[in-house]
């Protein structure tokens, strides 16, 4: 009943925008995501069940190429997509600064927490921890690292066995990696010590969290570094050995956003499933179906969001949205960023003793 | 504009309070809010400059580029503006952008004053359909490659100075408006308290009968009291003069029942007389019609000369010629006495009733024939004398009579208060003279004359 009151009140909202002057949403509503399709599943089926007349067209890429692709078809009037949804949400907060988002202001919209929207345009809809994840097989006896600082010793004081068995995103080819990396370089000022340590180690890079999360599985990476948590709790429920790690110094949380594009051909329907995802229902749906932590506080504890009890994760900080995530995406930055990341990595990885400290200096002194 | 005529106070007070407060919410509304505005765009251009600071700190110059280093909280420090977007450049000594949005609208200013311009201004602009506020922060550099100066720029949109100001305004105002309200119940309240007293004296003088005119008692506010003493002070003359009326009524009455009787037992006697005896009934009958025709005529005269004063006609007319004309008219009985009429002016002008004042001065004159005759006929004359004294006109009228007593004098003007010598007359010559004195503005005095005689003067102000 709530929920249908929502539903109408968001019809007539959209209504006024809508020139058409459409009685009720119908049609299509493409999402760009990031997401991969299974674990959006269940949502679109329950929507669909919910509201049949409109037709979801999801449409799955990686950060990078979906920020461009929308880009492109904004600025040249194709048809596109209705919806973003992506977890590189600094790329989604460029493009609501830039004026490409339609507001949307509704009962579920305003429940949401405060650091989860921005302007009434861009909303969180899921967050999750960014984890190490590790295969405690490989491990044999060794104390896992619990925090970063345990991680760096831990590969200063045992470099034989972590060569080549530490892994994490390749910033320069995955939007999701840079910007956890850039969050990391921004909260903690031993960085730069951890990325020269991870250098040493001949750290692997991978493009997305899947491949990484094999090599895992396959035993040929025995840690992965800022893994997004819903990703290795799926393994981990469909029976991999796999041990998730929320540090204890801190664990960032990141958010799913979305926002409905300015240029959407269908916005009243948009308009309804946006809602619908942040209703209670479509929470409870991600948060129980998808292993999405809900951003509802209704709908679970900040810990039990995550599914874990509240002893065994570090203090929890979510990014929160807002402009400062433009910071990381300026040309000057970002190239200084990513040449300070190269250098990091491949200095070490030839050079595997000599650079720490200048790695340590060279990232210190891009903060 | 058509002002309301308002017959009501509480309509009055309402209206006059709800044009003053409607004026004054107006001002203050155009004052809070560039106020406000002022206020808001001082706070929040803080955080601008803030922000381009910190970015500007960053920027260092080298002979191949210019390279900055955003930091994170330049960008992030704004969302103490918690919706608003935010927009940065920065413009290298070519003015190209080195890093940033390209695209930001140019300040003029630095175009045409770059040489000049202050290193750090503000100035709106739009950008991407939304107002925006920028900040221009410039850097002189000299290196080699790179001279002339280094703009950065940083924008925000409007939306927390706008809420600041709607906030700040909501704030000033309301109190304004509370007070308003209060102002005007408060002020309904008390012209309700105050014509309650005025209510009550309508119902006690509803209820009163037509007779009762005693004085209203019950206490009234200050502002009422002048307003309830005029009306008591009027009552108590009302009843004064309806006194004087009963009084003039039955006196008159009387007066006029005396000859009346004289009149018909003489005719009686004469109807039942002898031939002989006849003719000395009828001169005596003749005499008392004669006396009751002057004591109507007098009634009649008293009741003009009351109403015409009420009347207050006032012309501008020659007293000269009033006197003379007067003389005139009384000559017809005035045959046997020697008048004299002197003046040393050509005209004597004033402003009054002609008709009144010919009237006072006849009854004068038929006082002096009647009552200023002398034994001595040689010595009976009557002399006016007009002239101008006091700043007025006066008329001294002088006759040979006996002159007066001092009761007589002193009653000067009553009714129907007949002198002692008992020559006829109802006693009301002198009141209408009075009268007439009186609704001029002017005087009348008697005086005995030391050679004998009564010296009776009438005054009137100039106009």
């Amino acid at each position: 009943m709530h929920l249908l009151a929502v539903l109408a009140l968001v019809c007539l909202g959209a209504c006024e925008e809508n020139d058409v002057g459409r009685t009720a949403a119908s049609g299509v509503v493409t999402i760009y995501s990031t997401t991969d399709r299974e674990v959006f599943e269940p949502v679109i089926t329950d929507f669909s069940r919910l509201h049949p007349e409109i037709r979801l067209n999801y449409v799955e890429l990686d950060a990078q190429p979906l920020f461009e692709r929308f880009l492109h078809e904004a600025d040249r009037k194709l048809p596109g997509a209705d919806i973003m949804l992506s977890s590189a949400i600094d790329l989604q907060v460029k493009l609501v600064n830039d004026g490409y988002a339609l507001k949307h202001e509704t009962v579920n919209s305003a429940a949401l927490p405060p650091w989860a929207k921005w302007r009434d345009e861009i909303f969180g809809l899921t967050f999750e921890p960014v984890v190490m994840v590790a295969n405690s097989a490989q491990f044999a006896g060794r104390d896992i690292p619990r925090t970063r600082f345990d991680l760096v010793q831990s590969l200063r004081s045992d470099p034989g066995f972590w060569q080549g068995r530490i892994g994490t995103y390749d910033i320069a080819s995955s939007s999701v990696g840079y910007f956890l990396a850039a969050q990391d370089a921004r909260q903690s000022s031993e960085f730069g010590t951890l990325l020269g340590a991870m250098g040493d180690s001949q750290v692997r890079t991978y493009q997305n969290v899947s491949a990484l999360l094999d090599e895992l599985e396959a035993g040929k990476v025995a840690l992965g570094y800022n893994v997004l948590g819903s990703y290795a709790k799926r393994r981990v429920k469909l029976g991999s050995r796999l041990r998730i790690i929320y540090p204890d110094d801190y664990t960032l949380a990141v958010v799913r956003a979305a926002f409905i594009a300015r240029t959407s051909r269908n916005p009243a329907a948009a308009h309804v499933f946006l809602d619908y995802l942040m209703s209670v229902r479509g929470q409870q749906i991600l948060a129980t179906r998808s292993d999405l932590a809900a951003v509802r506080e209704e709908v679970g504890g900040p810990y039990g969001r995550i599914g874990e009890r509240g002893a065994s994760v570090g203090p929890l900080r979510p990014i929160p949205i807002g402009p400062g995530l433009l910071t990381y995406l300026d040309r000057q930055k970002r190239e200084r960023f990513l040449a300070n990341w190269q250098t990091a990595i491949a200095d070490h990885r030839r050079e595997p003793r000599a650079g720490v400290e200048s790695v340590a200096t060279a990232s210190r002194a891009n903060r | 504009m058509q002002w309301p005529e308002w017959n009501s106070i509480r309509g009055r007070l309402l209206w006059h309070l709800g044009i003053v407060f409607a004026c004054g919410l107006v001002a203050l509304y155009l004052a809070a809010t560039s106020y406000a505005r002022l206020a808001a765009d001082r706070s929040f251009d803080r955080l601008l400059l803030g922000s381009a600071g910190s970015i500007a700190e960053t920027v260092s110059v080298t002979p191949g580029e210019i390279r900055v280093d955003i930091p994170y909280a330049a960008l992030d420090m704004l969302s103490a503006a918690p919706d608003d977007k935010v927009f940065y450049r920065v413009i290298g000594t070519d003015g190209n952008t080195v890093t940033g949005y390209a695209d930001l609208p140019n300040d003029p200013a630095t175009q045409s004053r770059s040489r000049t311009a202050e290193p750090t201004h503000y100035f709106d602009s739009r950008y991407r359909g939304d107002g925006v506020r920028f900040v221009m922060m410039g850097r002189e550099v000299r290196t080699s490659g790179h001279s002339g100066w280094i703009w950065v720029q940083v924008g925000q949109t409007l939306e927390a100075r706008d809420a600041f100001t709607r906030d700040m305004t909501i704030r000033a105002l309301a109190p304004i408006l509370a007070l308003t309200v209060l102002a005007v119940l408060v002020s309904w309240a008390t012209v309700s308290r105050a014509v309650r007293p005025i209510e009550a004296i309508g119902r006690n003088l509803e209820s009163r009968s037509a007779s009762d005119l005693s004085p209203i008692t019950s206490p009234v506010p200050d502002e009422i009291a002048p307003m309830v003493r005029a009306v008591n002070e009027f009552m108590s003359r009302l009843e004064n003069n309806i006194g004087v009326l009963r009084t003039f009524i039955a006196t008159a009455a009387h007066q006029l029942r005396t000859p009346l009787t004289a009149l018909l037992v003489q005719i009686r006697s004469a109807e039942t007389s002898s031939a002989a005896a006849r003719g000395k009934s009828l001169s005596a009958a003749s005499q008392s019609a004669n006396r009751l025709a002057r004591l109507v005529d007098q009634l009649l005269s008293d009741a003009m000369v009351a109403h015409r004063a009420e009347e207050r006609c006032a012309i501008e007319f020659d007293l000269k010629k009033v006197i003379e004309q007067s003389l005139q008219e009384t000559l017809p009985i005035s045959h046997e006495a020697d008048i004299r009429f002197t003046t040393n002016l050509s005209q004597a002008p004033m402003v009054g009733d002609d008709v009144m004042v010919a009237e006072a001065i006849k009854n004068l004159l038929h006082n002096a024939l009647r009552h200023g005759g002398s034994a001595d006929p040689d010595n009976n004359s009557i002399e006016l004398i007009l002239q101008e004294r006091n700043d007025g006109l006066e008329l001294a009228i002088s006759d040979s009579g006996c002159g007066m007593t001092e009761v007589e004098l002193a009653d000067v003007g009553e009714r129907f208060k007949i002198g002692s010598s008992g020559r006829g007359g109802a006693g009301l010559g002198l009141a209408i003279v009075v009268q007439v004195a009186k609704s001029h503005r002017g005087t009348l005095s008697l005086a005995n004359r030391d050679g004998g005689g009564l010296r009776v003067t009438l005054w009137f102000p100039s106009p």
